[in-house]
């Protein structure tokens, strides 16, 4: 739950007075055009470094988690699939996986058939990856993760039709598979929503929130507009 | 000319190369190295084993100081032998092998070599002859002094093996290591050569090394340094002929006030010969490093990628990358780069779930992990040990 949370990044206030709440089998879609902060928003939800809460609170499983450090929150089970994962160099997609899965017990192979990675596993992270295996890899990540919260960021941007529907499953699979059945997608293009069904909708402009209400309101915003619906 | 008179002509080479200086590294002044240093060579199996190598392999070359040698081939069509045994058993061809691709009078350290070397290994791996499992050697210095081993390794026509070699030296021995290795791969043969260092905070190490490879022949040469040392120079030169290719990786950790300077040249003289040098650099402390690659060719192409990782704030890295193609026939090209650990990297690490101490091993990890293909699994396995001995010693 955010209460009445303002972030900066760096010297600018980008989010003000952000009031959202995610209850168990909840699964809320933020959507905004492109600098909304839709993105800042998670990442500050994850305590990533660099967003600073300069007012308000965060709470996770009742717990107040603003001061806590990415690493902490991480360990509580918030989990965050970005957007473009960075290329590293060097690291093997399968070393990544094997070392997240060393840690959450799963199976990086059975995870890699899921996602349709198997011939990705090989390959230096990221390096000349399409629009689509970058997505796949990093819901890989999120899957090795096994989080309480799986918070995501644009699953649906680049990426061709057929990947959509593979992440869309992946994801999910993953949500059923989370103790909360619930999870947070942020999304410009609402795109993923012909595969995954919201249970609540945001509309975040201008750096705070708008509206939410139930999924009806992804057909207004396709109706009408971001601008329109603000 | 016999190998008497072609030894008499290299001893004349050595002695006019004695005081000139290497165009590149610290100059040593080997004054203290050319007396015989006295002492019990004793072996420090714990210091053998941090270079890798195994000492109950089937084949296998010791050699502990300039005094101590020992060596058995338990694989049918590898031969193995002391470099001194090699020219009295076989003088017609050590004629034609030793000091043929290194100049006994390129510098003092050559000369060093050609004077008062003592040992080395020969190796020849015969004609059609595929050996999985490496041949180890183990070039170890108990009581300091000099070092100058001169290694031969012939692997025939269509035959392959991998040479696994791991020089280390007792702490706080102050010694001057000076390998002379020539290698020749024949026709359609491949020889992998594994080398790895593990000195101390005295000494001091110039290695010289030539390579021939012979049509359709493959080279890969993989070479560690992973402790401490003083100085240390090398640069070896591979020649290439008609459809021969070589890849020569290099990953050098230096720690507090080293001077190295590490390279790789290669000459594409045949046609369709390739050559791929890799360099990772990764400087702690005050550390120098100096990571240069070369190739010049009249035909082929060739790939240079040089990596620098900078550990300290005090440290220095510097690469030089060098092309020279000779006509229009050569394609060339070079990447390199020198930075920290990108921030956003450890991040994204942290954010998937690990401290920040692993995700720093993670990307590490990668830095030195260089892509050698077709390698045999026991070689992977050497390699991967490698890699994370040279992690650990770098955080």
């Amino acid at each position: 739950m955010l209460d009445r949370v303002s972030i900066a990044v760096g010297e600018k206030i980008v989010l003000r007075d952000i009031d959202l709440r995610i209850d168990k089998n909840e699964v809320l879609f933020l959507l905004g055009p492109n600098g909304a902060g839709k993105s800042t928003l998670l990442r500050a939800l994850i305590g990533y470094p660099g967003h600073l809460i300069v007012s308000g609170k965060i709470y996770f499983e009742g717990e107040d988690v603003t001061e806590l450090p990415m690493e902490a929150r991480v360990a509580k089970g918030l989990a965050f699939a970005h957007q473009i994962p960075p290329k590293l160099l060097g690291v093997r997609v399968k070393q990544l996986l094997e070392a997240l899965c060393r840690k959450n017990i799963c199976d990086v192979y059975e995870i890699a058939n899921e996602i349709g990675v198997l011939h990705l596993l090989d390959r230096e992270f990221g390096k000349g990856f399409s629009g689509g295996e970058l997505k796949r890899i990093e819901v890989a990540t999120l899957m090795a993760q096994k989080p309480k919260l799986p918070l995501i960021d644009e699953p649906d941007s680049g990426v061709d039709v057929d990947s959509i529907e593979v992440i869309a499953r992946a994801i999910k699979k993953l949500i059923d598979l989370s103790p909360y059945r619930s999870a947070i997608l942020v999304t410009h293009s609402a795109l993923i929503s012909r595969y995954i069904e919201p249970t609540k909708v945001c509309i975040l402009m201008s750096g705070t929130i708008k509206v939410c209400d139930g999924k009806d309101l992804i057909d207004e915003v396709f109706r009408h507009g971001f601008r329109e619906l603000a | 000319m016999g190998l008497e008179s072609w030894l008499k002509e290299v001893e004349v080479r050595a002695r006019e190369g004695l005081s000139r200086p290497s165009p590149f590294g610290v100059d040593v002044d080997i004054s203290s190295f050319l007396e015989v240093k006295e002492g019990s060579p004793r072996l420090d199996e714990a210091k053998v084993k941090e270079v890798g190598v195994d000492l109950s392999a089937k084949t296998l070359y010791m050699q502990i100081d300039q005094m101590y040698y020992r060596y058995i081939s338990r694989i049918p069509g590898v031969e193995i032998m002391r470099i001194e045994d090699f020219a009295e058993t076989y003088p017609e061809e050590a004629k034609e092998y030793l000091w043929k691709l290194v100049d006994p009078g390129k510098d003092k350290y050559t000369a060093l070599a050609a004077l008062k070397g003592r040992g080395g290994y020969f190796i020849r791996v015969k004609k059609g002859v595929k050996v999985e499992e490496p041949i180890m050697a183990c070039l170890f210095m108990s009581i300091g002094g000099l070092q100058a081993p001169h290694n031969v390794v012939i692997v025939e026509k269509g035959a392959e093996a991998t040479v696994y070699t791991g020089c280390t030296i007792a702490p706080e021995a102050l010694g001057l290591h000076v390998g002379i290795s020539e290698f020749y791969v024949e026709e359609n043969a491949v020889l992998r050569f594994v080398m790895v260092h593990s000195w101390n905070r005295v000494s001091h190490v110039r290695p010289r090394t030539g390579v021939y490879v012979k049509q359709s022949g493959k080279y890969i040469s993989y070479y560690v340094n992973l402790a401490k040392v003083k100085t240390l120079q090398t640069y070896p030169i591979v020649h290439l002929s008609d459809n021969a290719y070589a890849y020569l990786a290099s990953i050098v950790l230096s720690f507090e006030d080293a001077y190295i300077d590490v390279g790789s040249a290669a000459n594409l003289d045949g046609e369709n010969a390739s050559v791929e040098i890799v360099s990772r650099s990764l400087a702690r402390d005050t550390s120098n490093i100096v990571a240069r690659a070369s190739i010049t060719a009249k035909q082929g192409r060739g790939h240079i990628d040089c990596r620098g990782l900078m550990l300290s704030n005090r440290a220095s890295i510097k690469t030089i990358p060098e092309l020279q193609a000779l006509t229009p026939n050569a394609i060339l090209t070079h990447e390199a780069s020198i930075g920290r650990l990108a921030e956003d990297e450890i991040n994204y690490l942290i954010s998937k779930g690990f401290e920040k101490e692993e995700a720093v091993a993670i990307l590490l990890r990668g830095f030195v992990n260089v892509e050698i293909k077709g390698l045999p699994q026991k070689v992977k396995e050497y390699i991967e040990t490698i890699e994370r001995l040279t992690v650990e010693k770098s955080m």
